[in-house]
C-alpha cells in the first residue's frame, strides 16, 4: 500500500502543504524541530486515527488555529482509500474514510497497514508493561478488525468501572458494579486471548529474526502474566472468563478501596527472555536494542502475510541510534514498498531515494532528485 | 471570523446543536436570513410551540402531546410485551419495522459513570412497576449495541428476570439484502459469533 498523497492544514507547524511522496524511499532531512516527524506523526494519524507520539488530539492543532486537518489518500493495485480526518481543539473529530462516516476506528485501523520505528523504540523492551501491551494491542488490531473493536470496548468499559469507583467510592451501588464486572471480564478474556495468539507467532519469528539482525542465535520466548492469574498460555483461553470474573470479584474490596480497577489485562505484565535470561534485566542495550527492531520487523512482515498488501514504513530518526552493522542488516530485512524516513543527518540514512527539504512550515524535494 | 452581532449571534445557537460544525452553523444562518420572513418566523414558531407542547408520556416516557402516548392509547396493542429503548427516537425506527405490536418503555439513556448515570438515573424502578401493573410476560431489550448499552441490558435482564419475565435482546447481524461483501469487518465478526443453527 502506498500514500499518493497528504495534505496537512493547521496541523502542528504547518500552515497547508501538500506533498506528494514517491512510490519506494522518502528521505525527509531537517533540522531538529523543523517538523520532520510531525509529518510523520500526520502518516501515522492517517493509519492509526492516533499519534505515535502519544500526544492528545488537542496538541495537534497549530496553535491559533481551530482545528486541524489531514487528509491523505492510500492506493494499493486497483483499490484507493482516501482517509480524511478533522480534529478540532474542542469537541470531537469527525473522520471520513473515501467520503463516508467508518462504522469504528478499528475499520480504518485495519484498513491501512504502517508500521512505524520510533527513536525510543527501546522502551519496548527495557520499560515497564504498558509499551509491550500496546505493541501487541496494536499489531493485534491492524491485522484483525474485531480485535482493534474488543480492545476498544474493554478500555471503554474499564473507563466507566473506575469512573464509578473513583466517583462513588464505598457508596458504589453493588449490582451495576456486577454488571461492570461481567462486561469487562468477558471483553478482558478476548483482549487476552489476542495477545497470546500474536506472542505465539512472535516467538518463532523473533528467535529468527534475532540471529538474521546480527545476534548469536538464541530462542526468544515470552512469559506473560496475568495480573492476578499468574502465567497464562493459550491452553488457558477456554475458562478465562470465568477466572477474571471471580478474580474482579476478589478484587472488589481493594478495588473498592483504592477507587479504581487493580485486575486485567490493562495490568498484565509481558515478560520477554532471550535464551533464558529476562531481556529487561539481564541482556545487552544492543541485545535489547535487536529484539526492539525485530518486534518492528516482525509486525512488518505479519501485516504483509496476513493482509496481502506490503505496509506502509515510518522510520522516525532510527539510524541515528544504530550501529552501521546494525542499520545494513535492518534495511536488507525490509524489501520493496513505501517508506518514509526522518533525519537530521542524512549521511546516516542508508537508503536510496527521493530527498526532500523540510524547514518553515515547508517541504520540498531536493532539486535534480 | 466575526459577523455582525444578530448574525453571530445565531451562529452561535446554531453552532451548539449536535452534528453541526462551524461552517454549517454559518451556512444554516445566511440560508435563513434570506428566505421569506414568514418561513423564519414558521421555523422559530415551531421550536417555541414543540417545547411548549409536547412532553413525556406519563406511561412509557415517549415524547406527546397529551397525558399518554398514542401507542400506549391505543387498545389494539399487545400489553404483555414491552420493548424497552434507549430514547424516543429509537421508538419511532422500531415502529417502522411494523413488527412489533406491544407497548414501549423510554430509559432515558444508559448506565454510563462517565456521564454521571446509574441506574438511579434511568427510569428503570418504574419499568418494574409497570411489568407488575401491566402483567408484561417479554421484556424485549433493544438498548444500543454498544458498551453501555450492552452493559445496560445486563443490568436489565438481572433486575427482571426474578420477577419471572422472559428477557431478550435484539440479535446483531448482517444488514438484509445487501450483498454479504457489503458488510463491515465488525458487523460480520459479530454476525459470525452469533450464528445459528439451522
Amino acid at each position: 500500500m502506498e500514500l499518493g498523497w497528504i495534505e496537512l492544514s493547521g496541523y502542528r507547524c504547518y500552515p497547508e502543504i501538500r506533498v506528494e511522496p514517491a512510490p519506494g524511499v522518502n528521505v525527509f532531512v531537517g533540522d531538529n524541530g523543523s517538523g520532520k516527524t510531525s509529518l510523520l506523526e500526520a502518516i501515522g494519524y492517517l493509519s492509526s486515527l492516533r499519534s505515535f507520539r502519544g500526544a492528545p488530539d488537542a496538541a495537534l492543532v497549530r496553535t491559533g488555529d481551530e482545528a486541524a486537518l489531514v487528509r491523505g489518500e492510500f492506493v494499493a493495485g486497483e483499490r484507493s482509500l482516501r482517509v480524511e480526518v478533522e480534529i478540532p481543539v474542542e469537541g470531537r473529530r469527525r473522520v471520513l474514510v473515501n467520503g463516508k462516516r467508518p462504522s469504528s476506528r478499528a475499520e480504518v485501523v485495519s484498513a491501512v497497514p504502517l508500521v512505524a520505528f520510533l527513536p525510543d523504540d527501546l522502551d519496548l523492551v527495557k520499560r515497564g508493561p504498558s509499551q509491550r501491551r500496546d505493541y501487541l494491542d496494536d499489531l493485534a488490531a491492524g491485522l484483525w478488525p474485531s480485535a482493534g473493536a474488543e480492545r476498544t470496548d474493554y478500555e471503554r468499559a474499564l473507563r466507566q468501572r473506575n469512573t464509578l469507583l473513583r466517583k462513588e467510592g464505598r457508596r458504589a451501588d453493588r449490582a451495576t458494579l456486577d454488571v461492570w464486572d461481567d462486561r469487562l471480564s468477558h471483553l478482558g478474556a478476548m483482549v487476552i486471548r489476542r495477545r497470546l495468539e500474536l506472542l505465539e507467532r512472535l516467538e518463532p519469528r523473533l528467535s529468527a529474526l534475532y540471529a538474521e539482525l546480527g545476534e548469536r542465535p538464541e530462542v526468544f520466548t515470552t512469559r506473560y502474566e496475568g495480573a492476578p492469574l499468574g502465567p497464562l498460555s493459550l491452553s488457558d483461553v477456554p475458562g478465562l472468563r470465568e477466572r477474571l470474573l471471580d478474580a474482579l470479584g476478589a478484587a472488589r474490596g481493594a478495588d473498592l478501596e483504592r477507587r479504581v480497577t487493580t485486575v486485567g489485562p490493562h495490568r498484565d505484565e509481558v515478560v520477554a527472555i532471550i535464551g533464558d535470561r529476562d531481556l529487561r534485566t539481564r541482556a545487552s542495550q544492543g541485545e535489547q536494542r535487536t529484539v526492539a527492531l525485530g518486534l518492528r520487523v516482525a509486525a512488518y512482515e505479519m501485516l504483509r502475510e496476513e493482509k496481502g498488501a506490503t505496509p506502509v514504513l515510518v522510520l522516525d530518526d532510527v539510524f541515528s541510534e544504530l550501529d552501521p552493522g546494525r542499520s545494513r542488516r535492518l534495511v536488507e530485512k525490509l524489501p520493496g514498498g513505501q517508506v518514509f524516513v526522518s533525519t537530521a543527518r542524512e549521511e546516516e540514512v542508508p537508503l536510496v531515494g527521493t530527498r526532500w527539504s523540510v524547514a518553515g512550515g515547508r517541504v520540498t524535494v531536493r532539486e535534480g532528485e | 471570523m466575526m459577523f455582525e452581532a444578530p448574525i453571530q449571534r445565531l451562529i452561535d445557537e446554531l453552532a451548539r446543536l449536535p452534528g453541526i460544525g462551524r461552517k454549517s452553523a454559518q451556512r444554516l444562518a445566511f440560508h435563513i436570513l434570506h428566505v421569506e420572513e414568514e418561513d423564519a418566523r414558521r421555523l422559530a414558531e415551531s421550536i417555541l410551540s414543540m417545547r411548549s407542547e409536547v412532553r413525556l408520556c406519563d406511561r412509557c416516557f415517549n415524547v406527546t402531546d397529551s397525558e399518554e402516548c398514542s401507542i400506549c392509547r391505543d387498545l389494539r396493542r399487545d400489553p404483555s410485551t414491552m420493548c424497552v429503548v434507549e430514547r424516543p427516537q429509537d421508538i419511532v425506527v422500531v415502529e417502522k419495522t411494523q413488527e412489533f405490536r406491544g407497548r414501549y418503555h423510554v430509559l432515558g439513556g444508559s448506565i454510563s459513570p462517565i456521564e454521571g448515570i446509574g441506574p438511579d438515573q434511568l427510569r428503570m424502578r418504574e419499568l418494574v412497576a409497570r411489568i407488575e401493573d401491566e402483567q408484561v410476560s417479554e421484556v424485549i431489550v433493544a438498548t444500543n449495541p454498544t458498551v453501555e448499552g450492552d452493559t445496560t441490558a445486563l443490568y436489565l435482564a438481572r433486575l427482571l428476570k426474578p420477577l419471572g419475565v422472559r428477557v431478550t435482546r435484539l440479535a446483531s447481524g448482517l444488514p438484509v439484502g445487501g450483498d454479504l461483501d457489503y458488510a463491515d469487518e465488525l458487523t460480520l465478526g459479530r454476525a459470525l459469533v452469533g450464528r445459528r443453527e439451522m
